[in-house]
Protein backbone atom coordinates (compact mmCIF):
# COMPACT_ATOMS: atom_id res chain seq x y z
CA UNK A 1 0.00 0.00 0.00
CA UNK A 2 1.42 3.57 -0.98
CA UNK A 3 0.93 6.34 1.19
CA UNK A 4 -2.28 7.16 -0.64
CA UNK A 5 -3.27 4.33 0.05
CA UNK A 6 -2.32 4.48 3.63
CA UNK A 7 -4.24 7.61 4.11
CA UNK A 8 -7.30 6.43 2.14
CA UNK A 9 -7.62 3.60 4.49
CA UNK A 10 -6.97 6.00 8.00
CA UNK A 11 -9.67 9.11 6.10
CA UNK A 12 -12.37 5.64 5.57
CA UNK A 13 -11.69 4.39 9.34
CA UNK A 14 -12.18 7.99 11.19
CA UNK A 15 -15.62 8.46 8.67
CA UNK A 16 -16.60 4.67 9.68
CA UNK A 17 -16.06 5.37 13.33
CA UNK A 18 -17.85 8.86 13.61
CA UNK A 19 -20.51 7.33 11.26
CA UNK A 20 -23.34 6.71 13.86
CA UNK A 21 -22.74 10.82 15.15
CA UNK A 22 -24.41 12.06 11.88
CA UNK A 23 -26.20 9.10 9.94
CA UNK A 24 -29.59 7.86 10.31
CA UNK A 25 -30.72 4.28 11.39
CA UNK A 26 -31.31 3.68 7.70
CA UNK A 27 -28.05 4.54 6.38
CA UNK A 28 -26.18 3.01 9.22
CA UNK A 29 -28.11 -0.23 8.72
CA UNK A 30 -27.03 -0.03 4.76
CA UNK A 31 -23.45 0.68 5.76
CA UNK A 32 -23.40 -2.81 8.20
CA UNK A 33 -24.27 -4.18 5.09
CA UNK A 34 -22.42 -3.05 2.58
CA UNK A 35 -19.71 -4.09 5.19
CA UNK A 36 -20.88 -8.02 5.29
CA UNK A 37 -21.57 -8.28 2.33
CA UNK A 38 -17.89 -6.68 0.87
CA UNK A 39 -16.37 -9.56 3.02
CA UNK A 40 -18.90 -12.36 1.04
CA UNK A 41 -17.39 -10.13 -2.09
CA UNK A 42 -13.56 -10.71 -0.29
CA UNK A 43 -14.46 -14.57 0.24
CA UNK A 44 -15.37 -15.06 -3.17
CA UNK A 45 -12.48 -12.79 -4.23
CA UNK A 46 -9.86 -14.90 -2.56
CA UNK A 47 -10.75 -17.51 -5.43
CA UNK A 48 -11.18 -15.06 -8.08
CA UNK A 49 -8.40 -12.63 -7.57
CA UNK A 50 -5.84 -14.77 -6.48
CA UNK A 51 -6.39 -18.16 -7.70
CA UNK A 52 -8.42 -17.48 -11.15
CA UNK A 53 -11.34 -19.69 -9.65
CA UNK A 54 -14.56 -18.28 -10.77
CA UNK A 55 -16.86 -19.76 -7.97
CA UNK A 56 -20.66 -19.37 -7.86
CA UNK A 57 -21.51 -21.03 -4.86
CA UNK A 58 -20.72 -18.78 -2.11
CA UNK A 59 -24.09 -17.98 -0.87
CA UNK A 60 -24.15 -21.66 0.07
CA UNK A 61 -21.62 -21.37 2.28
CA UNK A 62 -23.02 -17.72 4.11
CA UNK A 63 -26.66 -19.58 3.80
CA UNK A 64 -25.53 -22.72 5.70
CA UNK A 65 -23.33 -20.76 8.22
CA UNK A 66 -26.56 -18.37 8.73
CA UNK A 67 -29.02 -21.26 9.20
CA UNK A 68 -26.82 -23.20 11.85
CA UNK A 69 -26.79 -20.16 13.88
CA UNK A 70 -29.90 -18.98 13.80
CA UNK A 71 -31.45 -22.85 14.75
CA UNK A 72 -29.21 -23.07 17.46
CA UNK A 73 -29.33 -19.54 18.76
CA UNK A 74 -33.64 -19.50 18.77
CA UNK A 75 -34.89 -23.17 18.70
CA UNK A 76 -31.91 -24.41 20.76
CA UNK A 77 -31.27 -21.11 23.21
CA UNK A 78 -27.12 -21.80 22.05
CA UNK A 79 -25.54 -19.15 23.71
CA UNK A 80 -23.98 -16.84 21.08
CA UNK A 81 -20.25 -18.36 22.33
CA UNK A 82 -20.93 -22.10 20.86
CA UNK A 83 -23.98 -20.68 17.58
CA UNK A 84 -21.74 -18.54 15.95
CA UNK A 85 -18.62 -20.69 15.96
CA UNK A 86 -20.97 -23.65 15.12
CA UNK A 87 -22.28 -21.60 12.02
CA UNK A 88 -18.37 -21.32 11.03
CA UNK A 89 -17.85 -24.94 11.13
CA UNK A 90 -21.02 -25.70 9.04
CA UNK A 91 -20.26 -23.58 6.84
CA UNK A 92 -16.54 -24.53 6.93
CA UNK A 93 -17.66 -28.12 6.59
CA UNK A 94 -19.41 -27.97 3.43
CA UNK A 95 -16.83 -26.23 2.11
CA UNK A 96 -14.37 -28.70 2.68
CA UNK A 97 -16.79 -31.17 0.48
CA UNK A 98 -17.76 -28.43 -2.57
CA UNK A 99 -13.75 -27.67 -2.87
CA UNK A 100 -13.53 -31.27 -4.62
CA UNK A 101 -14.93 -29.40 -7.17
CA UNK A 102 -11.15 -27.80 -7.84
CA UNK A 103 -10.58 -31.33 -9.59
CA UNK A 104 -12.41 -29.25 -12.53
CA UNK A 105 -11.30 -26.39 -14.48
CA UNK A 106 -12.79 -23.08 -16.06
CA UNK A 107 -16.38 -23.56 -17.18
CA UNK A 108 -16.69 -26.72 -15.85
CA UNK A 109 -15.41 -25.59 -12.62
CA UNK A 110 -18.36 -22.47 -12.86
CA UNK A 111 -21.16 -25.12 -13.80
CA UNK A 112 -20.29 -27.14 -11.14
CA UNK A 113 -20.51 -24.68 -8.44
CA UNK A 114 -23.95 -23.31 -9.46
CA UNK A 115 -25.25 -26.79 -9.49
CA UNK A 116 -24.15 -26.76 -6.15
CA UNK A 117 -25.56 -23.77 -4.80
CA UNK A 118 -28.53 -24.64 -6.54
CA UNK A 119 -28.63 -28.17 -4.05
CA UNK A 120 -28.30 -25.95 -1.22
CA UNK A 121 -31.01 -23.64 -1.93
CA UNK A 122 -33.34 -26.75 -2.59
CA UNK A 123 -32.63 -28.40 0.72
CA UNK A 124 -33.49 -24.68 2.27
CA UNK A 125 -36.12 -24.35 0.21
CA UNK A 126 -37.70 -27.83 0.58
CA UNK A 127 -36.72 -29.17 4.17
CA UNK A 128 -39.21 -27.16 5.74
CA UNK A 129 -39.54 -29.29 8.73
CA UNK A 130 -35.99 -28.37 10.12
CA UNK A 131 -35.46 -24.88 7.88
CA UNK A 132 -39.05 -23.52 8.03
CA UNK A 133 -38.92 -23.13 4.30
CA UNK A 134 -39.87 -20.45 3.11
CA UNK A 135 -40.17 -18.19 6.04
CA UNK A 136 -37.49 -19.34 7.62
CA UNK A 137 -35.83 -18.31 11.04
CA UNK A 138 -36.67 -15.44 12.55
CA UNK A 139 -36.23 -13.49 15.85
CA UNK A 140 -32.27 -14.10 15.82
CA UNK A 141 -31.80 -12.00 18.75
CA UNK A 142 -28.62 -9.67 19.48
CA UNK A 143 -25.20 -11.70 20.08
CA UNK A 144 -24.22 -11.62 23.47
CA UNK A 145 -21.61 -13.21 25.61
CA UNK A 146 -22.74 -13.44 29.43
CA UNK A 147 -23.19 -10.33 30.37
CA UNK A 148 -21.95 -8.68 27.81
CA UNK A 149 -24.44 -7.78 25.28
CA UNK A 150 -24.94 -5.66 22.50
CA UNK A 151 -28.08 -3.47 22.34
CA UNK A 152 -28.43 -2.27 19.45
CA UNK A 153 -27.91 -0.96 15.82
CA UNK A 154 -25.39 0.84 16.08
CA UNK A 155 -22.95 -1.29 18.81
CA UNK A 156 -23.59 -4.23 16.21
CA UNK A 157 -22.14 -1.80 13.77
CA UNK A 158 -18.78 -1.11 15.48
CA UNK A 159 -18.71 -4.68 16.06
CA UNK A 160 -19.41 -5.81 12.63
CA UNK A 161 -16.39 -2.85 11.44
CA UNK A 162 -14.50 -4.41 14.08
CA UNK A 163 -14.54 -8.13 12.33
CA UNK A 164 -14.11 -6.26 9.02
CA UNK A 165 -10.46 -4.73 10.12
CA UNK A 166 -9.32 -8.05 11.72
CA UNK A 167 -10.41 -9.89 8.44
CA UNK A 168 -8.74 -6.90 5.77
CA UNK A 169 -5.94 -7.67 7.97
CA UNK A 170 -5.65 -10.77 8.34
CA UNK A 171 -5.88 -11.24 4.31
CA UNK A 172 -3.76 -9.27 3.49
CA UNK A 173 -1.04 -11.14 5.63
CA UNK A 174 -2.46 -14.39 3.66
CA UNK A 175 -1.95 -12.99 0.73
CA UNK A 176 1.86 -11.71 0.60
CA UNK A 177 2.53 -14.76 2.37
CA UNK A 178 4.73 -17.63 0.31
CA UNK A 179 1.44 -19.41 0.36
CA UNK A 180 -0.53 -16.25 -1.15
CA UNK A 181 2.01 -15.68 -3.41
CA UNK A 182 1.57 -19.48 -4.41
CA UNK A 183 -1.70 -18.98 -5.58
CA UNK A 184 -0.72 -15.93 -7.59
CA UNK A 185 1.04 -18.39 -9.79
CA UNK A 186 -1.29 -20.66 -10.26
CA UNK A 187 -3.19 -18.32 -11.52
CA UNK A 188 -0.59 -16.96 -14.02
CA UNK A 189 0.85 -20.22 -14.90
CA UNK A 190 -1.07 -23.97 -13.26
CA UNK A 191 1.49 -25.79 -15.68
CA UNK A 192 4.36 -23.80 -14.61
CA UNK A 193 4.11 -24.18 -11.05
CA UNK A 194 3.26 -27.98 -11.47
CA UNK A 195 6.78 -28.43 -12.61
CA UNK A 196 8.43 -26.00 -9.92
CA UNK A 197 6.82 -28.97 -7.78
CA UNK A 198 3.27 -27.95 -6.66
CA UNK A 199 0.60 -29.82 -6.15
CA UNK A 200 -1.32 -27.21 -7.68
CA UNK A 201 -5.38 -28.90 -6.44
CA UNK A 202 -3.99 -29.09 -3.46
CA UNK A 203 -2.81 -25.31 -2.60
CA UNK A 204 -6.82 -24.72 -5.02
CA UNK A 205 -8.49 -26.80 -2.61
CA UNK A 206 -6.92 -24.76 0.90
CA UNK A 207 -8.03 -21.53 -1.00
CA UNK A 208 -11.45 -23.31 -1.21
CA UNK A 209 -11.88 -24.08 2.04
CA UNK A 210 -10.55 -20.49 3.27
CA UNK A 211 -12.92 -19.05 1.27
CA UNK A 212 -15.94 -20.98 2.47
CA UNK A 213 -14.81 -20.05 5.97
CA UNK A 214 -15.09 -16.47 4.81
CA UNK A 215 -18.06 -16.51 3.44
CA UNK A 216 -19.36 -18.32 6.45
CA UNK A 217 -18.15 -15.71 8.91
CA UNK A 218 -20.31 -13.59 6.64
CA UNK A 219 -22.97 -15.27 7.29
CA UNK A 220 -23.01 -15.27 10.85
CA UNK A 221 -22.39 -11.59 10.75
CA UNK A 222 -25.38 -11.17 8.33
CA UNK A 223 -27.68 -13.49 10.11
CA UNK A 224 -27.30 -11.32 13.90
CA UNK A 225 -27.62 -8.20 11.71
CA UNK A 226 -30.71 -9.03 9.51
CA UNK A 227 -32.34 -11.25 12.71
CA UNK A 228 -33.49 -13.77 10.73
CA UNK A 229 -33.00 -15.89 7.47
CA UNK A 230 -34.36 -17.11 4.77
CA UNK A 231 -33.61 -19.29 1.13
CA UNK A 232 -32.69 -16.44 -0.77
CA UNK A 233 -29.55 -15.83 0.96
CA UNK A 234 -28.74 -19.05 -0.43
CA UNK A 235 -29.86 -18.46 -4.04
CA UNK A 236 -27.68 -17.81 -7.07
CA UNK A 237 -28.72 -13.86 -7.15
CA UNK A 238 -26.87 -13.96 -4.25
CA UNK A 239 -23.63 -15.79 -5.31
CA UNK A 240 -23.86 -13.67 -8.45
CA UNK A 241 -23.99 -10.37 -6.99
CA UNK A 242 -20.99 -10.92 -4.26
CA UNK A 243 -19.29 -12.00 -7.38
CA UNK A 244 -20.17 -8.71 -9.32
CA UNK A 245 -18.94 -6.80 -6.06
CA UNK A 246 -15.41 -7.61 -6.44
CA UNK A 247 -15.25 -7.08 -10.59
CA UNK A 248 -16.93 -3.98 -10.07
CA UNK A 249 -15.02 -2.98 -6.95
CA UNK A 250 -11.46 -4.56 -8.00
CA UNK A 251 -10.71 -7.97 -8.16
CA UNK A 252 -6.97 -8.91 -6.70
CA UNK A 253 -7.04 -6.26 -4.13
CA UNK A 254 -8.87 -5.59 -0.82
CA UNK A 255 -10.78 -2.59 -0.84
CA UNK A 256 -12.06 -3.60 -4.01
CA UNK A 257 -15.25 -5.84 -3.12
CA UNK A 258 -15.99 -3.27 -0.28
CA UNK A 259 -15.89 -0.52 -2.83
CA UNK A 260 -17.86 -2.77 -4.81
CA UNK A 261 -20.50 -3.79 -2.15
CA UNK A 262 -20.80 -0.63 -1.61
CA UNK A 263 -22.12 0.87 -4.85
CA UNK A 264 -23.93 -2.55 -5.72
CA UNK A 265 -26.28 -2.26 -2.37
CA UNK A 266 -26.55 1.45 -2.51
CA UNK A 267 -27.72 1.44 -6.30
CA UNK A 268 -30.18 -1.34 -5.69
CA UNK A 269 -32.01 1.04 -2.60
CA UNK A 270 -31.80 4.01 -4.53
CA UNK A 271 -32.82 2.56 -7.67
CA UNK A 272 -35.71 -0.21 -6.50
CA UNK A 273 -36.99 2.83 -4.76
CA UNK A 274 -38.08 4.12 -8.18
CA UNK A 275 -37.19 1.57 -10.40
CA UNK A 276 -38.67 -1.79 -11.46
CA UNK A 277 -35.76 -2.91 -13.78
CA UNK A 278 -33.01 -2.58 -11.06
CA UNK A 279 -31.74 -5.92 -12.63
CA UNK A 280 -31.01 -4.44 -16.09
CA UNK A 281 -29.58 -1.00 -14.05
CA UNK A 282 -26.52 -3.97 -12.91
CA UNK A 283 -26.64 -5.12 -16.16
CA UNK A 284 -25.69 -1.97 -17.85
CA UNK A 285 -23.52 -1.41 -14.39
CA UNK A 286 -21.52 -4.50 -14.94
CA UNK A 287 -21.05 -4.09 -18.95
CA UNK A 288 -19.79 -0.56 -18.13
CA UNK A 289 -17.14 -1.75 -15.88
CA UNK A 290 -15.92 -4.63 -18.50
CA UNK A 291 -15.70 -1.83 -21.12
CA UNK A 292 -14.07 0.93 -19.42
CA UNK A 293 -12.65 -0.46 -16.09
CA UNK A 294 -12.04 -4.16 -16.25
CA UNK A 295 -9.84 -3.57 -13.23
CA UNK A 296 -12.78 -2.57 -11.26
CA UNK A 297 -12.76 0.95 -9.60
CA UNK A 298 -9.44 0.22 -8.11
CA UNK A 299 -7.76 -0.30 -10.92
CA UNK A 300 -9.60 2.69 -12.75
CA UNK A 301 -8.37 5.07 -9.96
CA UNK A 302 -4.80 3.16 -10.57
CA UNK A 303 -4.75 4.26 -14.16
CA UNK A 304 -5.94 7.69 -13.59
CA UNK A 305 -3.68 8.45 -11.36
CA UNK A 306 -1.03 6.80 -13.15
CA UNK A 307 -1.70 8.90 -16.39
CA UNK A 308 -1.42 11.85 -14.01
CA UNK A 309 1.67 11.05 -12.92
CA UNK A 310 2.85 10.95 -16.53
CA UNK A 311 1.58 14.02 -17.85
CA UNK A 312 2.71 16.05 -14.72
CA UNK A 313 6.75 13.74 -15.42
CA UNK A 314 6.27 15.60 -19.40
CA UNK B 1 27.45 -49.69 -10.59
CA UNK B 2 25.24 -46.41 -9.81
CA UNK B 3 22.10 -46.41 -11.69
CA UNK B 4 21.83 -43.80 -14.82
CA UNK B 5 20.29 -40.61 -13.88
CA UNK B 6 17.47 -40.93 -16.56
CA UNK B 7 16.14 -44.24 -17.86
CA UNK B 8 13.29 -44.48 -20.10
CA UNK B 9 11.82 -47.79 -21.52
CA UNK B 10 10.03 -48.38 -24.64
CA UNK B 11 7.78 -45.12 -24.24
CA UNK B 12 5.38 -44.41 -26.30
CA UNK B 13 3.31 -41.80 -26.57
CA UNK B 14 0.20 -41.30 -28.84
CA UNK B 15 -2.01 -38.28 -30.26
CA UNK B 16 -5.24 -39.89 -31.64
CA UNK B 17 -3.82 -42.04 -34.15
CA UNK B 18 -0.48 -39.82 -34.16
CA UNK B 19 2.47 -41.82 -32.30
CA UNK B 20 4.61 -38.46 -31.76
CA UNK B 21 6.81 -40.99 -29.62
CA UNK B 22 7.54 -44.22 -30.35
CA UNK B 23 8.68 -46.60 -27.97
CA UNK B 24 11.98 -44.96 -27.15
CA UNK B 25 14.44 -46.51 -24.87
CA UNK B 26 17.11 -43.84 -23.55
CA UNK B 27 19.39 -43.99 -20.85
CA UNK B 28 21.42 -40.83 -19.32
CA UNK B 29 24.49 -40.87 -17.12
CA UNK B 30 24.48 -39.06 -13.75
CA UNK B 31 26.29 -35.98 -14.94
CA UNK B 32 26.19 -36.23 -18.42
CA UNK B 33 25.14 -33.95 -21.08
CA UNK B 34 22.54 -35.26 -23.11
CA UNK B 35 22.15 -33.29 -26.50
CA UNK B 36 18.36 -34.30 -28.45
CA UNK B 37 18.15 -32.97 -32.16
CA UNK B 38 16.10 -33.70 -34.54
CA UNK B 39 13.53 -32.29 -36.91
CA UNK B 40 10.81 -30.55 -36.14
CA UNK B 41 7.61 -32.68 -35.23
CA UNK B 42 10.35 -35.22 -34.41
CA UNK B 43 8.75 -35.69 -30.82
CA UNK B 44 11.32 -33.81 -28.65
CA UNK B 45 9.15 -31.99 -26.74
CA UNK B 46 6.92 -34.28 -26.51
CA UNK B 47 8.96 -36.93 -25.31
CA UNK B 48 10.35 -33.95 -22.68
CA UNK B 49 6.99 -33.94 -21.23
CA UNK B 50 6.46 -37.63 -20.67
CA UNK B 51 9.96 -37.73 -18.77
CA UNK B 52 9.26 -34.76 -16.37
CA UNK B 53 5.24 -35.67 -15.78
CA UNK B 54 3.67 -32.91 -17.65
CA UNK B 55 1.82 -35.69 -19.92
CA UNK B 56 1.38 -39.39 -19.22
CA UNK B 57 3.02 -41.42 -21.79
CA UNK B 58 0.54 -44.04 -23.18
CA UNK B 59 3.00 -46.80 -23.31
CA UNK B 60 6.21 -47.46 -21.21
CA UNK B 61 8.53 -46.35 -18.24
CA UNK B 62 10.40 -43.48 -16.75
CA UNK B 63 13.41 -44.21 -13.64
CA UNK B 64 15.14 -41.70 -12.32
CA UNK B 65 18.16 -42.22 -10.38
CA UNK B 66 16.90 -46.02 -10.61
CA UNK B 67 13.67 -44.62 -9.08
CA UNK B 68 10.55 -45.82 -11.48
CA UNK B 69 8.72 -42.54 -11.36
CA UNK B 70 5.88 -43.32 -14.35
CA UNK B 71 2.95 -42.97 -11.67
CA UNK B 72 4.20 -39.82 -9.91
CA UNK B 73 2.64 -36.78 -10.35
CA UNK B 74 4.98 -34.07 -12.03
CA UNK B 75 4.77 -31.76 -8.38
CA UNK B 76 6.55 -35.24 -6.98
CA UNK B 77 9.29 -35.86 -9.90
CA UNK B 78 10.32 -32.21 -9.27
CA UNK B 79 10.44 -32.90 -5.70
CA UNK B 80 12.86 -35.64 -6.33
CA UNK B 81 14.86 -34.09 -8.67
CA UNK B 82 13.67 -32.83 -12.08
CA UNK B 83 13.63 -29.66 -13.31
CA UNK B 84 12.82 -28.39 -17.21
CA UNK B 85 12.57 -25.54 -19.03
CA UNK B 86 9.44 -24.64 -21.75
CA UNK B 87 9.95 -24.46 -25.50
CA UNK B 88 7.43 -21.71 -25.32
CA UNK B 89 8.35 -19.27 -22.21
CA UNK B 90 6.37 -20.18 -19.09
CA UNK B 91 6.65 -17.74 -16.56
CA UNK B 92 4.70 -15.59 -14.07
CA UNK B 93 3.49 -12.99 -16.19
CA UNK B 94 1.77 -10.72 -13.47
CA UNK B 95 4.41 -11.21 -11.28
CA UNK B 96 8.06 -9.46 -10.66
CA UNK B 97 10.99 -11.11 -11.55
CA UNK B 98 11.74 -11.41 -7.72
CA UNK B 99 8.72 -13.19 -7.56
CA UNK B 100 8.94 -15.13 -10.10
CA UNK B 101 12.04 -17.19 -8.19
CA UNK B 102 10.98 -17.23 -5.08
CA UNK B 103 8.00 -19.36 -6.51
CA UNK B 104 10.75 -21.67 -7.38
CA UNK B 105 12.68 -21.29 -4.91
CA UNK B 106 10.15 -22.37 -2.27
CA UNK B 107 8.03 -24.89 -5.28
CA UNK B 108 9.85 -27.85 -3.46
CA UNK B 109 9.76 -27.09 0.10
CA UNK B 110 7.16 -26.79 2.85
CA UNK B 111 7.77 -23.21 2.88
CA UNK B 112 4.67 -22.72 -0.19
CA UNK B 113 2.57 -23.82 2.30
CA UNK B 114 3.30 -20.52 5.20
CA UNK B 115 -0.02 -18.72 5.50
CA UNK B 116 0.77 -16.43 8.62
CA UNK B 117 4.11 -13.88 7.72
CA UNK B 118 4.34 -12.28 4.12
CA UNK B 119 7.41 -13.13 2.02
CA UNK B 120 9.19 -10.37 2.98
CA UNK B 121 9.83 -12.10 6.31
CA UNK B 122 12.04 -14.55 4.83
CA UNK B 123 14.93 -12.52 3.80
CA UNK B 124 16.96 -15.81 2.71
CA UNK B 125 14.34 -15.77 -0.12
CA UNK B 126 14.78 -12.66 -1.17
CA UNK B 127 18.80 -12.96 -1.48
CA UNK B 128 18.53 -16.28 -3.22
CA UNK B 129 16.21 -14.61 -5.94
CA UNK B 130 18.35 -11.60 -6.39
CA UNK B 131 21.53 -14.23 -6.79
CA UNK B 132 19.28 -15.98 -9.46
CA UNK B 133 18.57 -13.56 -11.50
CA UNK B 134 22.01 -12.22 -10.82
CA UNK B 135 22.97 -15.44 -12.59
CA UNK B 136 21.31 -14.75 -15.90
CA UNK B 137 21.51 -10.99 -15.90
CA UNK B 138 18.30 -9.52 -14.78
CA UNK B 139 18.99 -8.80 -11.43
CA UNK B 140 18.55 -4.95 -12.06
CA UNK B 141 14.83 -5.34 -13.01
CA UNK B 142 14.11 -7.53 -10.27
CA UNK B 143 11.16 -5.79 -8.75
CA UNK B 144 9.83 -5.03 -12.59
CA UNK B 145 6.94 -7.22 -13.54
CA UNK B 146 7.55 -9.83 -16.33
CA UNK B 147 5.47 -7.96 -18.60
CA UNK B 148 8.01 -5.62 -19.86
CA UNK B 149 10.18 -8.29 -20.44
CA UNK B 150 11.54 -8.97 -24.01
CA UNK B 151 11.23 -11.91 -25.65
CA UNK B 152 15.16 -12.66 -24.79
CA UNK B 153 14.36 -11.68 -21.39
CA UNK B 154 11.97 -13.94 -20.80
CA UNK B 155 14.02 -16.93 -22.23
CA UNK B 156 16.74 -16.07 -19.15
CA UNK B 157 14.00 -15.82 -16.70
CA UNK B 158 12.36 -19.22 -17.88
CA UNK B 159 16.26 -20.94 -17.57
CA UNK B 160 16.48 -19.43 -13.91
CA UNK B 161 13.16 -20.59 -12.92
CA UNK B 162 14.36 -24.11 -13.79
CA UNK B 163 17.48 -23.47 -12.02
CA UNK B 164 16.15 -21.99 -9.14
CA UNK B 165 14.25 -25.61 -8.26
CA UNK B 166 17.40 -26.89 -7.56
CA UNK B 167 17.59 -30.05 -9.79
CA UNK B 168 19.43 -32.47 -10.19
CA UNK B 169 18.47 -33.39 -13.79
CA UNK B 170 17.78 -29.98 -16.06
CA UNK B 171 15.46 -30.30 -19.03
CA UNK B 172 16.53 -27.64 -21.79
CA UNK B 173 13.63 -27.31 -24.47
CA UNK B 174 15.66 -25.26 -26.92
CA UNK B 175 16.86 -22.56 -24.29
CA UNK B 176 18.18 -20.63 -27.16
CA UNK B 177 15.17 -20.30 -29.62
CA UNK B 178 14.67 -17.12 -31.07
CA UNK B 179 17.38 -15.64 -29.77
CA UNK B 180 20.02 -12.84 -31.20
CA UNK B 181 23.53 -14.18 -31.65
CA UNK B 182 24.72 -12.24 -28.69
CA UNK B 183 21.74 -13.66 -25.99
CA UNK B 184 22.36 -17.13 -27.69
CA UNK B 185 26.33 -16.86 -26.92
CA UNK B 186 25.36 -15.66 -22.93
CA UNK B 187 23.14 -18.60 -22.36
CA UNK B 188 24.98 -21.57 -24.04
CA UNK B 189 28.02 -20.21 -22.50
CA UNK B 190 25.94 -20.03 -19.22
CA UNK B 191 24.55 -23.59 -19.71
CA UNK B 192 28.39 -24.68 -20.32
CA UNK B 193 29.20 -23.24 -16.75
CA UNK B 194 26.86 -25.12 -15.17
CA UNK B 195 28.19 -27.41 -12.14
CA UNK B 196 28.70 -31.14 -13.56
CA UNK B 197 26.81 -32.78 -10.43
CA UNK B 198 23.56 -31.15 -12.68
CA UNK B 199 23.00 -34.09 -15.36
CA UNK B 200 21.70 -32.05 -18.55
CA UNK B 201 19.55 -33.13 -20.93
CA UNK B 202 18.98 -30.77 -23.66
CA UNK B 203 16.79 -30.40 -26.88
CA UNK B 204 18.84 -27.92 -29.36
CA UNK B 205 18.62 -27.02 -33.11
CA UNK B 206 21.83 -25.26 -32.84
CA UNK B 207 24.52 -27.46 -33.95
CA UNK B 208 27.39 -25.32 -32.86
CA UNK B 209 25.61 -25.03 -29.52
CA UNK B 210 24.68 -28.54 -29.33
CA UNK B 211 28.11 -30.17 -30.50
CA UNK B 212 30.14 -28.19 -28.42
CA UNK B 213 28.07 -28.95 -24.87
CA UNK B 214 26.91 -31.91 -25.64
CA UNK B 215 28.80 -35.51 -24.48
CA UNK B 216 26.61 -37.50 -26.43
CA UNK B 217 23.90 -36.25 -28.95
CA UNK B 218 20.66 -39.12 -29.70
CA UNK B 219 19.09 -38.22 -32.75
CA UNK B 220 15.08 -38.39 -33.00
CA UNK B 221 12.75 -38.67 -36.53
CA UNK B 222 9.38 -39.51 -36.38
CA UNK B 223 9.63 -40.45 -32.63
CA UNK B 224 11.84 -42.96 -32.82
CA UNK B 225 15.55 -42.99 -32.11
CA UNK B 226 17.69 -42.85 -35.31
CA UNK B 227 21.29 -42.37 -34.35
CA UNK B 228 22.80 -42.02 -30.65
CA UNK B 229 26.43 -41.35 -30.35
CA UNK B 230 29.36 -38.79 -30.12
CA UNK B 231 29.01 -35.34 -31.49
CA UNK B 232 31.69 -36.50 -34.15
CA UNK B 233 30.02 -40.03 -34.84
CA UNK B 234 26.67 -37.89 -35.10
CA UNK B 235 27.91 -34.83 -37.09
CA UNK B 236 30.27 -37.82 -39.64
CA UNK B 237 26.68 -40.04 -39.96
CA UNK B 238 25.04 -40.00 -43.87
CA UNK B 239 21.31 -40.97 -42.39
CA UNK B 240 21.12 -37.80 -39.86
CA UNK B 241 22.73 -35.89 -42.69
CA UNK B 242 19.77 -36.43 -44.33
CA UNK B 243 17.07 -36.03 -41.98
CA UNK B 244 18.29 -33.65 -39.80
CA UNK B 245 20.86 -31.50 -41.88
CA UNK B 246 18.88 -31.95 -44.81
CA UNK B 247 15.65 -29.74 -43.12
CA UNK B 248 17.67 -26.96 -41.66
N1 LIG C 1 -0.99 -31.95 -27.48
C1 LIG C 1 -0.86 -32.47 -28.73
N2 LIG C 1 -1.93 -32.94 -29.38
C2 LIG C 1 -1.82 -33.48 -30.61
N3 LIG C 1 -0.67 -33.59 -31.27
C3 LIG C 1 0.46 -33.14 -30.68
C4 LIG C 1 0.41 -32.55 -29.37
N4 LIG C 1 1.68 -32.20 -29.02
C5 LIG C 1 2.45 -32.55 -30.06
N5 LIG C 1 1.73 -33.10 -31.06
C6 LIG C 1 2.26 -33.63 -32.32
O1 LIG C 1 3.27 -34.57 -31.99
C7 LIG C 1 4.36 -34.46 -32.88
C8 LIG C 1 5.63 -34.21 -32.10
O2 LIG C 1 5.59 -32.91 -31.58
P1 LIG C 1 6.73 -32.32 -30.65
O3 LIG C 1 7.02 -33.30 -29.58
O4 LIG C 1 6.35 -30.97 -30.23
O5 LIG C 1 7.97 -32.25 -31.67
P2 LIG C 1 9.36 -31.50 -31.54
O6 LIG C 1 9.49 -30.95 -30.17
O7 LIG C 1 10.38 -32.55 -31.84
O8 LIG C 1 9.35 -30.43 -32.59
C9 LIG C 1 4.02 -33.35 -33.86
O9 LIG C 1 3.50 -33.94 -35.03
C10 LIG C 1 2.94 -32.57 -33.15
O10 LIG C 1 2.07 -31.97 -34.06
MG1 LIG D 1 9.68 -28.99 -29.55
Amino acid sequence: MGRVGIGLALAAFAVALTLPQFAGPFWMGLVTQMLIFGLLALSVDLLLGQTGLFSLCHASFFAVAAYTTAILQVRYAVPTLLAAPAGLVAGTLLALGFGLAVRTRGVYFILITIALGYIVWGVLHRWSSFTGGDNGVTNVPFPAVGELRIGSHTEYYYFVLAVVIACALVYRVLIASPFGLSLRGIKASETRTRSLGYRTGLHLYAAFVLSGLLASLAGVLYVYYNRFVNPVSASFPISVEATLMAIIGGSGTIAGPFIGSGIILGLRNWVSSFFELYATVMGVVFIATVLWAPDGIVGLVNRLRAARARRKAL
Amino acid sequence: MTPPAIEVGALTKEFGGLRAVDGISLSVATGERRVLIGPNGAGKTTLFHCITGTLSPSAGRVALFGRDVTALAESRRTALGMGRTFQISNVFANLSLAENLVLALIGTGRRKWIMHRPVGAYPDLRRRALEGLEHVGLRQRADESVKHLSYGERRQLELALALNSNPKVLFLDEPCAGLSPGERQRISKMIGALPRDITLVMIEHDMDVALGLADRVTVLHRGRIILEGSPAEVQANPEVRDVYFGHV
